[in-house]
């Protein structure tokens, strides 16, 4: 098992040296020069060219992505022109806004898709399996800009159950922390639980084939004892790569809600580095994001591992 | 700004410090003390430091006028009253004004407001070795001076009419912080402001709440009405409206390209819209020394093929107001003729033909939907003259480099709302200014600036701009499609919004009915 995760670490330079490069050129490829952006409208050229050597932008591409990369491997990943913040700071104040989202987001798409795919399975081909089946399909046709603004409309605005925008940290006041919780998360997990539903759904389908199902049943359990424990437990580990693949969807995600419902998380703090050219905060951003997807996938293979031993032993 | 200081005698009358204790006296039937708002931002506010930020967007003008106080204010009229300077005298020249401070005014840390700390206000913004941006702003002024505890003396580069009435937008420039809270806070203290202000900063949590705390020091007895202001940024148009309509928020930034709900609030009899039209307008700039636009018939086709009406349907559902000169309804520059050209599709397309060339060019857009909306309309115009525009995407910082190294045919600009015309108007036609981004020359549009911005007699200087407006409208090396306009929705409730001069919504003397 250590050499598994030795190895595993070891792929994980590469990875992140490749994100890395990728976050860093594409931020030097937008267009505008941050000289010219700091000084505003009325920067004159003298002033541009004394800005750009200060920064070290006159240097080639290449050598300031080396003296970036050299400063965060001392743990520095630079500081705001805009806010004097450093990313660090600013990342980890916002960090636990959209850490709170995205896991009531995931909480909430596996307590709806994970007992509709039970139900679905076990009465597959049914008027109720087809039409869940529908349902979810046209639930993932919908985007969340537009399920959120509805949920706004619906909630907020008509019956006024919940607010429509805001945020309190969970530490302050729990209650109220949740209830501004409700719909981004909400508006999230209707993206996620057809994807839950419809894999683990086929998924159990298959494993209600077997044999042992059929053993199983011959031994009179119940089916309720048959269905969510003989036969979703070897689903678990489709279960657990859904959730793994999700993160990714998640954050994307989380950019849009967080924007819509004016939660003040990583994903606000990364539209708004765009649209103020805080390419300081952007390049940190996008590779502590990145680097936290690569970091959770590898859990989700050391997860593997322990769920399955033949992953483990590399017989897989 | 209608009438910022009407004629020479005017400019020079002392304003009695009374003033400022009539205007807090004044009848507190209406107003309610108590309450606390919040008001739905556009943007995350990134500090309030000017060496950090360079300057402050609409979101931190509205946080920066409840928290720091200005030399002066405008009143409903555009007539300058006193803030922290009760009064204030121009030289014979105008190059030079004295400025006698309010006494007894302190920091909300317990710092003495006074000469000194202004001019340390100036200077650290002023210091080549600080590079700020915001040093562009006061490149007029050479130097501030306090000559005493409480005068304040503004060394000027050229004359300025209208100072007094410059220094009331509460910019990153005019408002005064504290100087012992920025040493002591270094770093910090972008995001820790300290200024007289009505309001308090009491907590801030970075993208979300901003919680402003009623000053029970304040200079001004009786106000502010409000205990507390909550600023909070909504980015989301439609569920920032939702958030009002909901009553999460008071009261909320809004634009004309939010049109839609703009109307709604208009209907609803619980909303209330406030609206205010600034000066200046949203512009054009012709490269006059290029092909095709070195020849006048061409730049004069393409503004006569405007239809600004239809345009305005286009992008705004009709919202956006029309220009035909740079000075706007804000301003206090009002012409009977500012020879603006007609727009006349027929008189543009017989120039087309007159020219006899083909005319292709190209224009710079911001790369934004906006912005590739107004492109394309532009071109539908101008097709139909029988002009072709390529539309070339720029990423909005690009434009001002393109700019003044006059790397475009035709590219946008801005006139920003102030309270006078001249420091645009001389920077944006003066034969040989960097901004004068148009390449044109002529020696009497030079003259006419030159003498608009030493006069004092605001008639004069009326005929002057109108003079100035009808040479740029002729030789059309400029045009103007519509007019600064500022929205702002709140909640039937909230009463005393004050106009919404260059666009800050200054709630800082609100109350809740």
């Amino acid at each position: 098992m250590l050499l598994f995760v030795a190895r595993r670490l070891l792929y994980l330079i590469p990875v992140l040296i490749a994100v890395s490069l990728l976050t860093f050129f594409i931020a030097s490829l937008l267009p505008g020069d941050l000289a010219y952006t700091i000084l505003g409208d009325q920067a004159t050229p003298e002033n541009v060219a004394a800005l750009r050597k200060d920064m070290g932008l006159d240097q080639p591409v290449w050598v300031r992505y080396f003296g970036w990369l050299g400063n965060i491997l001392q743990g520095d990943f630079g500081r705001s022109f805009r806010t004097g913040q450093t990313v660090l700071q600013a990342v980890a104040e916002r960090l636990p806004v959209s850490f709170e989202l995205m896991i009531l987001a995931e909480v909430i798409g596996l307590v709806i898709g994970v007992p509709l795919a039970i139900v679905c399975a076990a009465r597959s081909g049914s008027a109720f399996d087809r039409f869940m089946t529908g349902s979810a399909f046209a639930m993932l046709s919908v985007p969340a800009f537009l399920s959120a603004i509805l949920l706004i409309y619906l909630f907020a605005v008509e019956l006024r159950w919940l607010p429509a925008t805001g945020y309190v940290p969970f530490a302050e006041d729990p209650a109220a922390n949740l209830r501004f919780m409700v719909l981004p998360a909400l508006t999230l997990a209707l993206a996620e639980w057809p994807g839950i539903m419809r894999v683990l759904r086929s998924d159990m389908i298959a494993t209600l084939q077997e044999d042992y199902i059929a053993l199983a049943k011959a031994k009179g359990l119940t089916p309720a004892r048959i269905l969510f424990v003989h036969a979703l437990k070897p689903s678990s580990l489709t279960l657990v790569t859904i959730t793994g693949i999700n993160i990714g969807r998640l954050i994307g995600g989380a950019v849009i809600v967080e924007q819509i419902f004016a939660l003040p998380g990583i994903g606000r703090l990364l539209v708004g580095a765009i649209y103020t050219r805080d390419l300081i905060i952007l390049q940190g951003v996008v590779l502590l994001v990145a680097a936290g997807f690569v970091i959770m996938n590898f859990i989700v293979d050391l997860l593997y591992a322990v769920l399955d031993p033949r992953i483990r032993h590399g017989h897989a | 700004m209608k009438a910022a200081i009407r004629s020479s005698a005017l400019a020079r009358i002392f304003l009695a410090a009374g003033i400022g204790v009539a205007l807090s006296a004044m009848p507190a039937s209406a107003q309610k003390s108590g309450g606390s708002i919040t008001f739905g931002l556009e943007l995350d506010i990134p500090g309030f430091d000017p060496l950090k930020v360079g300057v402050f967007d609409t979101s931190a003008g509205t946080a920066a006028a409840a928290i720091f106080d200005t030399l002066t204010s405008l009143d409903e009229k555009g007539v300058v009253q006193p803030k922290l300077a009760l009064s204030w005298t121009p030289s014979d020249d105008f190059k030079t004004w004295t400025f006698k401070l309010r006494p007894g005014v302190k920091f909300h840390d317990g710092t003495p407001f006074n000469a000194k700390a202004f001019k340390e206000n100036f200077d650290r913004q002023k210091d080549p070795a600080n590079k700020c941006r915001c040093a562009f702003y006061i490149a007029f002024v050479n130097s501030v001076e306090a000559t005493d505890e409480l005068t304040l003396v503004y060394n000027l580069k050229d004359p300025s009419v209208n100072l007094p009435a410059l220094v009331s937008f509460p910019s990153a420039n005019n408002s005064v912080q504290s100087p012992t809270a920025w040493k002591a806070k270094g770093d910090d203290y972008n995001r820790n402001p300290v200024g007289t202000g009505p309001y308090i900063l009491k907590s801030w949590a970075a993208g979300d709440r901003m919680v402003l705390e009623k000053n029970p020091d304040y200079w001004n007895k009786g106000r502010p009405y409000l205990d507390r202001i909550v600023l909070k940024p909504l980015p989301d148009a439609q569920s920032r409206f939702a958030s009002l309509q909901s009553g999460e928020a008071d009261i909320i930034w809004d634009d004309e390209f939010d049109a839609d709900n703009i109307m709604k609030a208009q209907k609803d009899p619980k909303l209330k819209v406030h609206t205010y039209v600034g000066s200046g307008a949203q512009v054009y700039a012709f490269n006059t020394k290029v092909a095709p636009f070195d020849d006048v018939r061409v730049r004069q086709a393409l503004v006569m093929a405007l239809d600004r009406k239809k345009m305005s349907q286009a992008i705004t559902n009709g919202l956006a107001i029309p220009a035909s000169n740079p000075y706007g309804e804000g301003s206090w520059v009002k012409c009977k003729d500012d020879g603006a050209l007609p727009e006349d599709l027929e008189k543009a397309k017989a120039l087309i033909k007159d020219y006899g060339k083909p005319v292709d060019f190209k224009m710079l857009v911001t790369a934004t939907p906006r912005g590739r909306t107004v492109g394309q309309v532009l071109q539908q115009f101008w097709k139909r003259a029988g002009a072709n525009m390529e539309i070339e995407q720029v990423d909005q910082a690009t434009i001002p480099p393109r700019a003044f190294m006059r790397q475009f045919q035709l590219t946008p600009w801005r006139i920003v709302d102030l309270a006078d015309p001249d420091i645009q108007m001389f920077a944006n036609f003066r034969s040989g200014s960097p901004v004068a981004l148009a390449n044109y020359s002529n020696p009497e549009l030079d003259k006419l600036l030159e003498q608009a911005r030493a006069t004092a007699d605001t008639g004069k200087r009326i005929e002057d701009y109108c003079a100035i407006s009808r040479i740029i409208n002729k030789e059309a090396i400029w045009f103007w499609t519509f007019q600064n306009t500022y929205y702002a929705l709140s909640s039937a409730k909230l009463k005393g919004l004050p106009k919404m001069y260059s666009g800050v919504i200054d709630v800082s003397g609100t109350w809740l009915e």
